[in-house]
């Protein structure tokens, strides 16, 4: 009796919930709101997310380090295995002088990425925030989506219309502007990643074989063939930006858009999957970021002709 | 760009960002770590050869221990047999002064007994000579003088020591 009785409550709640708990339809916007001004500095809803992974991983880490025992205690313990793994992984994949070498660089971005996907997934993040008011800032945004409606996965319609109306009569619907967006859900983030990235990839790169040899692997005027294979290294250096940027905000992005819209069709319980899923493609998204960094990190500074097979992964 | 959100406000906020987090972790959480973690395996590499050097410390002290209770086993041995030998030696020595002094004391003995036995004979014969010449000089009645029966009789008894001593 007890099991059918909680069957027919999950059902009642599953079919009922959108009726009698409605979620609001999800706004889909592409760029981070704006939430504030400091000093004339834009603040955007994932920069301050970004600072919350700053800061739950400082404190997380300087409590684990406080005063560092030879006999480690529980959340030392922790730290340590967290080091030791992401250290062990580095030293495996690129020897043990340049694991070493790359460790901080690849940990870093294994850790934000990571931390900031899961944080992303705490309640709050995307619901707490101020309602929009501000007609000018609608207007211009609504100016954003007309332009580019299809790269905006959107109701740009709904909004335009909502806009609109507030425009015109203020009373239409409010939008929420949320103080805390998944860091990873802008593409000013993934790409400043991406960035580092390969621009750590040149820096190892030189250092490890000098700025002539490390130059001679783009270009490379000995054969029409080689001056060729020249210029695709170039082009994959560039690519490898976008792809990195593009692949971890693409994957979270629509990660935050499923979570939306799941929630929005069927409020109770049936997100929950959907969580766990994105819990998995958070950590995914960033053991492949540190992986591909670490094996062009290291591709990079062992010389010319061995750069195949590096770009696998790229499906995710 | 615009429309994808990329502006160069937030990519450079986010890079400060990214390079903050890289300084804050790398004080916080690499190196201390780190630190430990080599501390800690230097200090098993350690603790582990000082066990090694513990082992082959007691394999020695063993050895030694059992080259020692060898030796003192052969030294006991001989020492035992040397008093076997001493405990001999002195037995035969003991044994051989017994036997030498019995010797002595037996031919002490002997010639005490020689002695006696001369003497005795020797008043034997005077007591016998005397009673001979009292009888002799009883039965024949002063037909002769004493002096010349004395020689009479001393020859004779000269005569039986001969035969006698013979």
């Amino acid at each position: 009796m007890k099991k059918i009785g909680t069957v027919i409550l999950l059902l009642a709640l599953f079919i009922g919930g959108a009726i009698f708990f409605p979620v609001n339809k999800p706004h889909v916007q592409l760029p981070a709101e704006k939430i504030g001004d400091v000093a004339g500095f834009p603040i955007t809803n994932t920069m301050t997310a970004a600072w919350a992974t700053i800061i739950v991983l400082s404190l997380l880490f300087l409590f684990a380090t406080r005063n560092m025992r030879m006999i480690p205690g529980r959340l030392q313990a922790f730290a340590e295995m967290i080091v030791e793994t992401l250290l062990g992984l580095c030293e495996s994949v690129a020897g043990k002088e340049k694991g070493r070498a790359f460790f901080s660089l690849v940990a870093t971005f294994f850790l934000f990425i990571m931390i900031s996907n899961w944080m992303g997934l705490l309640p709050g993040y995307g619901t707490i925030g101020v309602k929009e008011n501000e007609p000018a800032h609608v207007e211009q945004q609504v100016e954003q989506s007309k332009e580019h409606s299809a790269a905006v996965v959107t109701n740009a319609v709904e909004r335009k219309d909502g806009a609109a109306a507030t425009a015109e009569s203020s009373k239409g619907e409010e939008l929420l502007l949320p103080l805390f967006r998944s860091a990873n859900t802008d593409l000013n983030t993934t790409l400043a990643l991406a960035l580092v990235s390969v621009l750590a990839t040149q820096f190892f790169g030189v250092k490890a074989l000098g700025a002539g040899s490390y130059a001679g692997k783009f270009l490379n005027f000995k054969s029409p063939i080689d001056f060729f294979v020249g210029l695709l290294e170039i082009i994959s250096e560039v690519a490898k930006i976008i792809s990195f940027s593009f692949r971890l905000f693409g994957n979270i992005f629509a990660g935050e858009v499923l979570l939306g819209v799941m929630a929005f069709l069927i409020p109770w319980v049936a997100s929950l999957p959907f969580m766990g899923l994105e819990l998995f493609v958070g950590a995914i998204q960033a053991f492949v970021f540190m992986m591909l960094t670490l094996v062009f990190l290291t591709l990079a500074t062992i010389g010319h002709g061995a750069e195949h097979g590096a770009e696998h992964g790229k499906a995710h | 760009m615009e429309a994808l959100g990329i502006n160069g406000t937030g990519l450079l906020a986010q890079l400060i960002n990214f390079a903050l987090l890289l300084i804050i972790l790398r004080a916080v959480a690499y190196k201390p770590i780190m630190n430990m973690l080599d501390q800690r395996a230097a200090r098993i590499k350690e603790s582990m050869d000082n066990a090694e050097r513990v082992k082959e410390q007691l394999a020695k002290a063993q050895e030694d221990y059992a080259a020692m209770v060898e030796q003192a086993r052969k030294d006991s041995q001989s020492i035992i047999s040397q008093a076997n030998q001493i405990g001999e030696r002195i037995r035969q020595e003991s044994q051989e002064a017994a036997h030498r002094e019995a010797g002595e004391f037996l031919a002490k003995a002997h010639a005490q007994i020689e002695r006696d036995k001369r003497q005795a004979v020797a008043e034997l014969r005077k007591e016998v000579g005397d009673l001979a010449i009292l009888a002799a000089s009883k039965i024949v009645a002063r037909s002769l003088d004493g002096e010349s029966h004395r020689r009479l009789i001393e020859e004779t008894l000269n005569e039986s020591d001969k035969l006698s001593s013979n």
